[in-house]
């Protein structure tokens, strides 16, 4: 009996040794390059800080100005994409990234008010840049057409919905009591400027 | 014999069922830099109770302290981070950080009221000696950004802890339970500087 035990337990467990992931999304199917360009910023955290920040600057300055950027983000991402295919240039270098999370986080801290013309110009210009810097995943078999689809899906619905979380948490009509929101907006911003700083060093010494 | 066989065969299949796959991408460095830069603060007594400290005095000291210390306090801790990921030397850190404990524990204990600017002076440049301290150790992290962003987190985050234990000083028996506390972090500043000046020695 215990012996017939012993081998079924063996047997069930060889067969827990065999099993694999279960692969329930079509990642690899048809729509795979598409995935591919909407996750490859989520998995990169320049690209998080980067458009974290982008987001948080752009709801902090209002709805009026920000909505611009529901469209100049993703075009930019797209341009930036296009740019590194025809040029062959992929990425910004750390410095150029760096110096982008300080000044983006310099202008949050500051609660700077800065023009619309002056935030789309910073949206679209970070924007290009990780377009540039994304591409450099796309292979010689890779649909590029999915893949930039993918990555301006994924800059539209991020941007836009960091400009609204941040929007919904500031309320600056609410008066008064809820001044403490700003201050966390920019003391936010004295975070990311800090990290930006250190990488800077970093890139100079590197 | 064959239990003996049976329970080695049974651990094998066990470890083989536990056994995750190798991922090779750069970005695996990210988890192991962010709980390092996370824990750096954390797992230091001295900068821990200095950040608390930094917290509680800023809170005591009410507007505009209270909120001009969580935005800029980091970019100034960063200015040393700076200078640590460059190797520029600072005299005396490990002193340094052990007196800011000390200056910034007392400072609570006795509820020290100076002007803004100069308890901002003061609070900067112990901010400088930590992110020195914090800094030297980023280039030798797993994801150097990943570490800066786990560490800045955990400063903040200890900033905010202080401020938040500050706010019991609008009741008199929490501003009591504050000023002890201001002694106990001097003490352990004290401790701190003791044992750098053994350690120098």
């Amino acid at each position: 009996m215990n012996f017939r035990l012993g081998r079924l337990g063996i047997a069930a467990a060889i067969l827990f040794a065999q099993a694999g992931a279960a692969q329930a999304h079509i990642v690899a199917s048809r729509l795979g390059d598409f995935y591919a360009g909407a996750l490859h910023p989520l998995t990169d955290l320049q690209d998080i800080i980067l458009w974290v920040a982008m987001g948080v600057l752009a709801g902090s300055l209002g709805a009026v100005r920000g909505r611009w950027l529901v469209l100049v983000f993703p075009l930019g991402l797209l341009a930036g994409l296009v740019l590194a295919r025809i040029s062959g240039a992929l990425s910004a270098g750390p410095a150029m990234n760096a110096g982008m999370i300080l000044a983006l986080g310099l202008l949050l801290a500051a609660a700077a008010r800065i023009p619309t013309a002056l935030l789309c110009a910073i949206a679209f210009g970070l924007a290009v840049m990780r377009g540039a810097a994304n591409a450099g995943d796309l292979g010689p078999e890779t649909d590029r057409l999915l893949f930039a689809a993918g990555l301006a899906c994924a800059g539209y619905a991020a941007i836009t919905l960091i400009m609204a979380l941040t929007l919904a948490f500031r309320r600056p009509d609410a008066g008064t009591s809820l001044e403490w929101r700003g201050i966390a907006v920019r003391a936010f911003g004295g975070w990311v400027a800090a990290i930006g700083l250190m990488m800077v060093g970093f890139a100079l010494a590197s | 014999m064959s239990s003996r066989i049976f329970a080695s065969l049974l651990a094998v299949i066990g470890a083989l069922v536990l056994a995750q796959p190798a991922l090779a991408h750069e970005q695996t460095g990210v988890g192991g830099g962010l709980i390092r830069g996370l824990l750096h603060p954390l797992t230091g007594m001295d900068h821990l109770i200095a950040m608390i400290a930094v917290g509680i005095w800023g809170a005591q000291l009410g507007a505009p302290a209270i909120w001009v210390l969580p935005i800029t306090f980091p970019l100034v801790m960063a200015f040393g981070g700076v200078l640590g990921v460059l190797r520029i030397p600072l005299p005396m850190p490990e002193v340094v950080i052990a007196l800011s404990a000390l200056i910034l524990g007392a400072a609570v204990a006795m509820r020290l009221r100076l002007p803004f600017a100069a308890a901002a002076i003061v609070v900067a440049v112990f901010a400088v000696f930590h992110g020195h301290a914090h800094g030297a150790e980023l280039p030798s992290a797993a994801d150097p950004l990943a570490y800066g962003v786990g560490f800045v987190v955990a400063t903040g985050l200890l900033h905010l802890c202080g401020i938040a234990i500050g706010t019991l000083t609008r009741w008199p028996a929490g501003e009591r339970l504050i000023q002890g506390l201001g002694v106990v972090i001097a003490a352990l500043g004290g401790y701190f500087l003791a044992q750098s000046f053994g350690a120098a020695a």
